[in-house]
C-alpha cells in the first residue's frame, strides 16, 4: 500500500501544476528538468503553498490542515537554520516540538557526527556542516515522512557524494520515508528505489526506479548525454559497493559509458562484461543509435554510430556483449 | 539641577514610560501584520497607524477630549466601569504621548520584522511550530535588536512631545507638565529665556542619551543574537 498518495493542484502566476502521484516507504526521486514545478510541488504537499486537491498520508487525509499539523518534514536547498540559536539549539527546537519523538537530539547528533558542532552559532558553520545539522534538525522532529528540496544543490562533489551516503544510512537507521527533489540522474539513482517523474506540472511517469526510468516518456526528459538505465551496484565488479552501509540503491549507467561486442570478448582491463539479446534500435536526432540489450538482471542501453552497427551487424534478436567499465559509474 | 527641573525631568519621564509601557505591545501586533503581505485591510490599517504622524498634534489631543474625556463615549465607561480619569492626569499625558509616538515605534518594529527571512517562519512550521509558537520564537527574537532601537527612540521622542499632551492632558506642574511644557511656560514668563535654556539643554541630552543608546542596543542585541 503507498504511504502516500496526492493529487496537488494549483495555479501560480499561469503555471499550473496538476500533479497526481504515490509514494511507498522507501525513497522517492522526484525528478525533472528546471521549471517543472518540484520545489513547488513540495510546498503543496508540506501545505506551505496554498493548494486544490487532496493528500493523504498513512491513510489520513492531510490536504485541508496547515503545515504544522500535516506530519511532513522538510530539508529546504538552503539550510534554513534558526540563526539567532546554536546548531544544538536548533536540533532541541524541532525535538520540543515533537512530544512522541523517539529520536533524541544527542543521538542524532552523534550519528550525523555533528556532536561536535552542537554549542556553536550556525553563522559559523560551512556549507555541509549546515546541510547536516538541518537534515538532523528535520530528523528529530520525527516527521512521518521527510521531504527533501535538492538538499545537496549547494554542495560540490565529494561533499555532496558524503551527504547522499549519510542520507542513505539515515534512512536506513530511522525508517523515515522520503521525497527527494533532484534534477541529478545520478543523484536519483543512488538514493532512491521509486521514481516520479514531472514535467511543466504534471506527473508523466512514476513506479520503481529502473522500470520507470526506462519508459519513453521518462528517458525524453533526460538530456541525450544523460540516457541510460539504472542498475543495482552489485550487478556491478568493483563499483561503489564496499560498505553495505554506504552503498547506493543504484547507479547510472549512460549509454555512452556502454561498448558491445558480438563476440564474447577476451583480454580486457573491463571487469564487468554481461550477455544479452539486442531488443531494439533506435536512431537518435543527432545521428547515433541506441542499442537496447535485455539482459538476465535488467535492460541496458548503448550508444553507438552508425557506421559501428552496420560493421558489427547490429539486429533484433542478434547476441551481444555489453561491456562496462565499472569506475565510469 | 533645581527641585523644579528634577520635577519636570521626572515627570517626562513619568509620562514617557507608561507611554512606551501602554504602547508596545500593540506597537509589535500591529508592526507585525504591517509587515505580512497577507493581511488583510494593509493598506487601511497602515494608514490608521500613521495618522498621528500627519495630523496637528492639537487636533490629535482635541480627538483624545472627545474620546476619553469624562463626557466622550470612552471616557464616561471608564469613570463608570473603573473609575478612571484619563483627561488631565499623567495617565492621560502618557496616552497621548503613546499616541503620537505610535507610528514612530510600528515603523521601526515593522521594518525589524520585514527585515527577517520568511523563509525561516516556513522551516518552523514544517517543524511543527503553529502560527503564535512562529511569532514567540522566530518572529520576535529575530526583530528583537529593531524593537528595541525602536522602543528607546520613541522613549526619546516621547519626552518630547507637546500638542496633545497640552491639548488633552493640560500643564500640571508635577502631573503633566513634561519638559516641552515647562519651556513653553517660562517662555510665556518675562526673562524666563536663561531657564528656558537650561531646560532646553535638558531635553537634547536626553534625546541624545536616547539616540546614542538606541544604536548601541541593537548593536549589542544584533551581535548576542546572531554571533
Amino acid at each position: 500500500m503507498s504511504l502516500l498518495q496526492a493529487h496537488l493542484r494549483l495555479d501560480q502566476g499561469g503555471f499550473v501544476l496538476d500533479a497526481a502521484f504515490t509514494a511507498p516507504a522507501g525513497i522517492t526521486a522526484l525528478f525533472g528538468p528546471s521549471g517543472a514545478g518540484k520545489s513547488t510541488l513540495l510546498s503543496a504537499l508540506a501545505g506551505l503553498k496554498r493548494n486544490a486537491g487532496s493528500v493523504m498520508l498513512n491513510g489520513r487525509d492531510v490536504g485541508r490542515l496547515p503545515a504544522h499539523q500535516r506530519g511532513f518534514g522538510m530539508v529546504f536547498q538552503e539550510a534554513r537554520l534558526f540563526p539567532h540559536l546554536t546548531a544544538g539549539q536548533n536540533l532541541a527546537y524541532a525535538h520540543r516540538r515533537a512530544p512522541g519523538s523517539k529520536l533524541a537530539p544527542a543521538d542524532v547528533a552523534s550519528f550525523f557526527d555533528i556532536s561536535g558542532l552542537l554549542h556553536r552559532p550556525v553563522g559559523n558553520l560551512s556549507g555541509g556542516e549546515k546541510s547536516r545539522v538541518a537534515l538532523a534538525r528535520a530528523l528529530v522532529s520525527a516527521p512521518d515522512f521527510l521531504l527533501l528540496d535538492e538538499p545537496f544543490a549547494a554542495l560540490d562533489g565529494p561533499r555532496r557524494r558524503a551527504f547522499i551516503e549519510v542520507l542513505l544510512a539515515a534512512h536506513r537507521q530511522f525508517r523515515i520515508p522520503m521525497l527527494v527533489v533532484s534534477h541529478s540522474i545520478d543523484d536519483a539513482a543512488a538514493l532512491a528505489s521509486h521514481l516520479v517523474a514531472l514535467k511543466a506540472g504534471r506527473v508523466v511517469a512514476q513506479g520503481a526506479f529502473a522500470a520507470t526510468a526506462l519508459t519513453p516518456e521518462f528517458q525524453a526528459l533526460l538530456d541525450p548525454r544523460d540516457i541510460g538505465t539504472a542498475l543495482a551496484p552489485r550487478l556491478l565488479q568493483g563499483a561503489r559497493q564496499n560498505e553495505a552501509q554506504k552503498e547506493p540503491q543504484g547507479l547510472w549507467l549512460r549509454a555512452d559509458q556502454v561498448l558491445l561486442a558480438t563476440q564474447p570478448p577476451q583480454y580486457l582491463s573491463a571487469r564487468n562484461i554481461i550477455e544479452g539479446q539486442i531488443e531494439a534500435l533506435s536512431e537518435e536526432v543527432d545521428g547515433s543509435v541506441l542499442v537496447r540489450l535485455a539482459t538476465e538482471a535488467t535492460p541496458l542501453l548503448a550508444r553507438l554510430t552508425p557506421d559501428a552497427v552496420r560493421e558489427l551487424q547490429l539486429g533484433q534478436r542478434k547476441t551481444a556483449w555489453a561491456v562496462i567499465k565499472a569506475h565510469a559509474v | 539641577m533645581s527641585p523644579a527641573e528634577i520635577e519636570i525631568l521626572s515627570t517626562s519621564f513619568a509620562v514617557a514610560w507608561r507611554a512606551l509601557v501602554f504602547s508596545l505591545p500593540f506597537a509589535i501586533a500591529i508592526a507585525f501584520f504591517l509587515s505580512r503581505p497577507s493581511t488583510p485591510g494593509r493598506l487601511i490599517l497602515d494608514g490608521i497607524t500613521h495618522l498621528p504622524l500627519i495630523l496637528p498634534p492639537v487636533l490629535v489631543g482635541f480627538l483624545l477630549l472627545m474620546m476619553f474625556g469624562r463626557r466622550g463615549p470612552v471616557g464616561a465607561l471608564l469613570e463608570q466601569w473603573f473609575g478612571v480619569h484619563l483627561a488631565f492626569t499623567t495617565a492621560g499625558a502618557a496616552l497621548a504621548t503613546a499616541v503620537m509616538s505610535f507610528p514612530l515605534l510600528v515603523r521601526s518594529i515593522r521594518l525589524a520584522f520585514e527585515a527577517t527571512d520568511l523563509r525561516l517562519f516556513e522551516a518552523a512550521a514544517v517543524l511543527r511550530a503553529g502560527p503564535w509558537d512562529r511569532f514567540v520564537s522566530i518572529a520576535l527574537p529575530l526583530a528583537g535588536p529593531g524593537i528595541v532601537a525602536g522602543a528607546v527612540t520613541a522613549f526619546a521622542a516621547s519626552m518630547g512631545e507637546f500638542g496633545a499632551v497640552i491639548t488633552f492632558a493640560a500643564n500640571i506642574p508635577g502631573q503633566t507638565q513634561t519638559l516641552p511644557l515647562a519651556i513653553y511656560t517660562v517662555l510665556q514668563q518675562p526673562g524666563g529665556e536663561a531657564e528656558a535654556t537650561r531646560l532646553a539643554v535638558m531635553s537634547f541630552v536626553v534625546a541624545m542619551l536616547g539616540l546614542v543608546a538606541a544604536e548601541f542596543l541593537q548593536r549589542r542585541a544584533r551581535k548576542r543574537l546572531l554571533g
